[in-house]
């Protein structure tokens, strides 16, 4: 290796060295410490007691795992497309030509900026479900009410539904990103060809976005697995176990029994999931390395 | 290594508390001769020792307001002797405590319930106060209080104040449904069967998304839930507070009548134990005629109510029964002060200390003498002694129980099993054995 060569790999190591410090410090380190603790029994202080995979046989027979697990995968089943589809058809309204668009923007934009206990308390006031604004209007529509906090389907939908409205801002922007970078010609070329504007959309606007799709898919899937926030402020996991989800679980039992370990054997089943579904989009995804 | 972070968790709480002063609206600074109790307890300072204690705790603004007068006393009884306030969030409060615990930076005091005392007690994190307490000091308190502060028979806190529910009713709605008088002595509360009569009164009445009561079991408030064992005379520990006493005929008469309220339409069905929404919130709303609450609430029923209101006492069965509420102070075994410590845990449950605390922010006292002389309230005085009364129905025994060590553990496994009998429709026999299987599981961890 020459002098030059060396000198390079140097600085681009100091370069680098402040960040792997950071990720060694505050991800890799903690990530080690909660898979040795998810082989231990402790009780929330001292050290623990080595239990091999007990923990993880545990998780094996334990229902509300099964059923938090569950509801993670309904929740990010049902939030990950709701957002990819109105993000991207909200940021192809933002970016022709309509009246007040900045207003527009802005106003979809403006929940990504608040914080999400914040947004599920705004949740609560829409969705209380005795004095909440949702209930109101329906009662004022001469609808039925709904349970939005007593019966798990509509707890549930109350989740998915501000999670999606808390979250379409930052897809819309990214996807508004994505399409200011499609070549105009291309749409003036499939209009030559006698494209309709549905076709347009299919056929240009959908596969020119695709890199926004791909990274979209992955960090949505990851923000839902670890979805807490909403969940615990909103409904506190019930009615019963209808929304509880594997962190709140999580919590449960970390925080609230000091079951650590437990708590720690469901975080590495979360990561390992998480690790396993950005993989096979990796790998099966053909629209990542393209360029809009 | 252990210095630099006690002196970083020194700097971080002082930056806290003068963060707090400045933003409580109304916050009196300490040092103010006029907010400090009347008179320092003379025994407070003889063989008074120096040096700078921590003390973190979670609390409303007069809540605050009333440690800072006493700690302002205790300062000016014990020259050299400082506290150093850090007043957090109660969301952050046991996350943190766990936290400081785990990595030596615990404050030498802090607040806590006493569902939480027997869990730290029963894991060595508190301090042993037995030989740092005058040996008569647990005359001073009630038995139920002084019980609730025991672990394996030896004092490790003193109890600074509790709290037990009432009813809170709204007076228009009773006398909507001709109901003109309510209980005025304990000897007179209402029985289960007379409660009812109420309920059913009031629901006749009532338009379509109105209810007659809600319970106040939420947010991490399950424990509640036991006044109804206990006033059916049960146990959900037998006296070792091991075993699980709670498959029992009290036991099914309490889950039998508490789901009843949702069977029957009694309490809304966003009411139950996992519900986000809490009892007072649909009180204050109006959503409910009557709600169960305790002293601590009447501050904000004063200002956020915007209705006629009183209070009478929480039904009883075979007898009278409340939730052991409030919070204890306690010192952390790892701490090097300890005879400081157990002076200033002395010192906050002196009687003046202590009626100044509990008057000011509408909590009931834990001494025998402030309880023989009653207490006023600064808001609603004259309710004070319902909620006085009301707190001697709680017996030593449940005391007991509540702060066993395994009580963080048994409150996850009462609300998982209360909620399945309330909203599920999961069978009393189910729920009850449940329970039971879940509370042995959490007493042999």
């Amino acid at each position: 290796m020459t002098r030059q060569a060396v000198r390079d790999s140097v600085t681009g190591y100091l370069f680098l060295g402040p960040n792997i410090l950071l990720l060694g410090l505050f991800l890799f380190l903690p990530l080690g410490w909660a898979i040795l603790l998810s082989l231990q029994q402790t009780n929330g202080f001292g050290a623990g007691e080595f239990v091999g995979l007990a923990n993880y046989s545990r998780l094996l027979g334990d229902p509300v795992f099964w059923r938090s697990t569950g509801n993670t995968a309904l929740f990010t089943a049902l939030v990950v497309p709701i957002s990819l589809a109105l993000g991207l058809g909200l940021a192809v309204l933002m970016n022709s030509v309509i009246p007040a668009r900045g207003l527009f923007r802005t106003v979809i934009v403006l929940p990504m900026v608040i914080s999400g206990v914040a947004t599920a308390l705004i949740g609560v006031l829409i969705f209380d479900q005795n004095v909440g604004i949702a209930n109101k209007l329906l009662r004022a529509l001469g609808v039925g009410t709904v349970p939005w906090q007593s019966e798990g389907v509509a707890a549930f939908a109350s989740v998915v539904l501000v999670t999606v409205w808390w979250r379409v801002g930052l897809t819309m922007l990214v996807y508004l990103a994505g399409l200011q970078n499609v070549p105009p010609e291309l749409y003036e070329a499939a209009r030559i060809d006698g494209a309709g504007l549905w076709a347009q959309f299919r056929h240009v606007t959908v596969p020119m976005v695709g890199p926004a799709t791909f990274f979209l898919l992955v960090i949505n899937v990851i923000y839902s697995f670890q979805v807490f926030d909403v969940v615990y402020v909103l409904t506190g996991g019930g009615p019963g176990y209808s929304t509880s989800v594997l962190v709140t679980y999580a919590y449960e039992n970390g925080f609230m029994i000091r079951d650590q370990g437990y708590a720690a054997a469901i975080g590495v089943v979360l990561l390992a999931l998480t690790l396993a579904f950005t993989a096979i989009l990796w790998r099966t995804s053909r629209t990542r390395d393209l360029v809009g | 290594m252990q210095l630099n972070r006690r002196q970083l968790l020194g700097a971080f709480g002082t930056a806290s508390v003068t963060a707090a002063l400045t933003s409580c609206a109304g916050f009196t600074r300490s040092g103010s001769d006029a907010q400090a109790p009347a008179s320092a307890p003379s025994g407070s300072s003889s063989g008074s020792v120096s040096g700078e204690l921590t003390f973190t705790t979670w609390g409303s603004d007069s809540e605050l307001a009333g440690f800072e007068r006493a700690i302002a006393a205790f300062q000016s009884a014990n020259p050299g002797a400082t506290v150093a306030l850090n007043a957090v969030p109660f969301e952050q409060m046991f996350p943190n405590i766990d936290a400081q615990l785990q990595s030596d930076t615990a404050p030498d005091i802090f607040r806590v319930d006493y569902d939480n005392l027997g869990t730290y007690a029963g894991r060595g994190q508190l301090l042993d106060l037995t030989d740092y307490l005058d040996g008569a000091i647990g005359d001073d308190f009630t038995e139920s209080m002084w019980q609730a502060v025991q672990f394996d028979g030896a004092p490790h806190g003193l109890p600074h104040h509790t709290d037990t529910s009432t009813i809170l009713y709204n007076i228009s709605a009773f006398e909507a449904a001709g109901i003109t008088s309510v209980p005025d002595t304990l000897d007179s509360a209402w029985t289960w069967e007379e409660f009812e009569q109420v309920a059913l009164t009031l629901q006749a009445q009532l338009p379509d998304g109105r209810y007659p009561f809600a319970y106040n079991w939420q947010g991490q408030g399950v424990t509640r839930w036991l006044s109804w064992l206990f006033q059916a005379d049960g146990r959900f520990l037998d006296e070792d507070l091991v075993t699980p006493a709670i498959d029992s005929e009290a036991g099914r008469a309490a889950v039998d009548f508490t789901a009843s309220f949702f069977a029957r339409g009694l309490v809304p069905e966003n009411s139950s134990v996992k519900s986000t929404t809490f009892a007072s919130d649909l009180f204050f709303s109006e959503t409910v005629a009557m709600t169960f609450a305790g002293a601590f609430l009447l501050p904000s029923a004063d200002s956020l109510a915007p209705f006629e209101w009183g209070a009478t006492f929480s039904p009883r069965n075979v007898r009278g029964g409340g939730d052991l509420g409030g919070n204890a102070l306690v010192a952390t075994a790892g701490t090097t002060k300890p005879e400081l410590a157990a002076q200033f845990l002395t010192f906050m449950t002196q009687q003046e200390t202590m009626n100044d605390f509990c008057a000011g922010a509408s909590l009931l006292p834990t001494r025998r003498d402030l309880v023989d002389a009653g207490i006023e309230f600064e808001i609603r005085p004259e309710l004070s002694t319902v909620f006085v009364q009301q707190a001697t129905t709680v017996q030593g025994a449940d005391a007991a129980q509540v702060a066993s060590a395994s009580m963080a553990a048994i409150n996850l496994v009462l609300s998982d099993q209360l909620e399945q009998a309330f909203v599920a429709g999961q069978s009393t026999d189910d729920t009850l054995a449940n329970m039971s299987a879940g509370i042995a599981e959490a007493t042999a961890r």
